[in-house]
């Protein structure tokens, strides 16, 4: 019995262990995969090193190692211009996304100044992994109603569900049970963009008419349709865009402006 | 209704309370791959296998009004899962030995696949929203797995609380099934 007793605990606090380790792996992000691969490497290296070594000295042959002299010093080289050019790279790119991150502020500031807005912190998640509701702060003490739109400061975050006088439920976009009437800004198509249970980051646009033409990279806002959305305001930008055996059931994959996984305020549009 | 049976349902409501709080604050950071256990079904599970069929409807559709009401779009589908999950709970208490770790951990990945499968047709039903057959696979896969392993580091607790809870709750009833 004792025994018994014994072994069940060890259980348990392998079971504990198993269970942080898997929230841990599977939530890295692939950046700090690398250092794994580091570890590995400095593993491996000095054995390859050794075997090459080795090797050279098997096959002994004198044009050969002239040959990989020169070859090593052009190599050398080369690896100097590829990293200068590397660097160079990602100069660049962190200058793009600060340009754009840029643009996107001032356009964001200019286009919700005409709205009079209430903050609100987010409680409470949905605790189910089908749907994706929160639970905020203010409620209809605070003036909220029902069908208010709520954005971040990225975009379009959803609309209110229900109010109690001290907190507001709000039906997120990318809730599989929402349906949000978008445009996209540069060609003006309409698209209705719903959530999925895949994911908490895209939505998926269909309803897309078959002459319409777009682009990936394109960014997308809500039409005013439907008559819960305020019209003009940023939801995403198109991720990608499929087309079906027919026209008919072509889709686009909309990446939302707003991080739902890491959102902690919000604003609700009051007016 | 004596003290201790009163003090039960006392722990029942509080435990409930601690839980739908892990669940909304703990659990949406503390994940496998993005997906969050259901310790929901656990509690009904136990709820079920201890006290019985009807009071495992009971819990089931209390719980799920009061889930439905803070943050659910609408009040019914969690309520109808975890009776359902409560229904399952009473018919293991009448045919399967509770002394087994194996087999709680058997019911308990059942019940998570029952619980989940029901919600997600019902919402199917009552939203219309898109079936993705192999999104929902994944999570449900996930999910029981988690469940499981919460199961097996719970399982102590769940036995001995439970049998303090059975005999007090079920009384002169439980000794007709042993002897």
């Amino acid at each position: 019995m004792e025994r018994n007793k014994k072994v069940g605990a060890v259980g348990v606090i392998i079971t504990i262990i198993i269970l942080i380790l898997l929230v841990i792996f599977t939530n890295k992000s692939t950046e700090n995969i690398s250092t794994i691969e580091n570890i590995a490497n400095i593993v491996v290296v000095p054995i390859q090193n050794g075997l090459t070594y080795l090797k050279n000295k098997i096959n002994n042959n004198d044009s050969f190692f002239e040959n990989i002299d020169t070859l090593k010093a052009e190599n050398e080289e080369l690896k100097q211009k590829n990293s200068e050019l590397e660097k160079s790279l990602r100069e660049f790119e962190v200058m793009k996304t600060e340009n754009e991150q840029l643009k996107q502020q001032l356009n964001l500031a200019e286009k919700y100044s005409e709205y009079t807005t209430i903050p609100g912190t987010i409680i409470s998640r949905d605790i189910s992994n089908y749907s994706k509701t929160l639970l905020i702060n203010v409620g209809s003490n605070n003036g909220i109603k029902e069908n208010m739109t709520v954005i971040a400061e990225e975009g379009l975050v959803g609309y209110v569900v229900s109010t109690t006088p001290t907190t507001a439920k709000i039906q997120t976009i990318v809730d599989s049970a929402s349906s949000t009437s978008c445009l996209s800004s540069t060609t003006r198509e309409i698209m209705v963009c719903k959530g999925t249970i895949e994911s908490e980051s895209t939505l998926k646009a269909t309803n897309i008419s078959t002459d319409a033409n777009i682009i990936q990279g394109d960014s997308v806002e809500t039409s005013g349709m439907g008559g819960i959305y305020t019209k003009g305001i940023h939801v995403g930008r198109i991720k990608m865009v499929s087309e079906g055996t027919n026209k008919i059931d072509s889709y686009a994959v909309i990446e939302t402006a707003v991080d739902f996984e890491k959102l902690e305020t919000v604003l609700v549009i009051i007016q | 209704m004596n003290m201790k049976k009163f003090l039960i349902h006392l722990s029942l409501i509080l435990a409930f309370i601690f839980i739908y709080l892990l669940q909304s604050i703990f659990f949406t950071n503390f994940t496998i791959a993005g997906i969050k256990p259901n310790l929901f079904v656990i509690l009904m599970l136990f709820i079920g296998l201890y006290t019985g069929r009807s009071m495992g409807i009971i819990y089931g559709i209390i719980y799920g009004v009061l889930i439905d009401l803070w943050i659910g779009k609408n009040i019914g589908i969690t309520s109808v899962c975890l009776a359902l999950v409560g229904i399952v709970g009473g018919i293991f208490d009448k045919n399967f030995s509770k002394d087994s770790r194996i087999i709680i951990i058997f019911i308990g990945a059942l019940s998570t696949v029952l619980y989940e499968t029901a919600v997600y047709i019902l919402q199917i039903i009552l939203f219309n929203i898109n079936v993705e057959v192999l999104s929902f696979i994944k999570i449900l896969l996930i999910e029981t797995i988690y469940n499981i392993l919460i199961l097996v580091i719970l399982y102590p607790l769940i036995r001995n609380s439970g049998y303090e809870i059975e005999s007090e709750i079920k009384g002169d009833k439980i000794l007709t099934r042993y002897f």
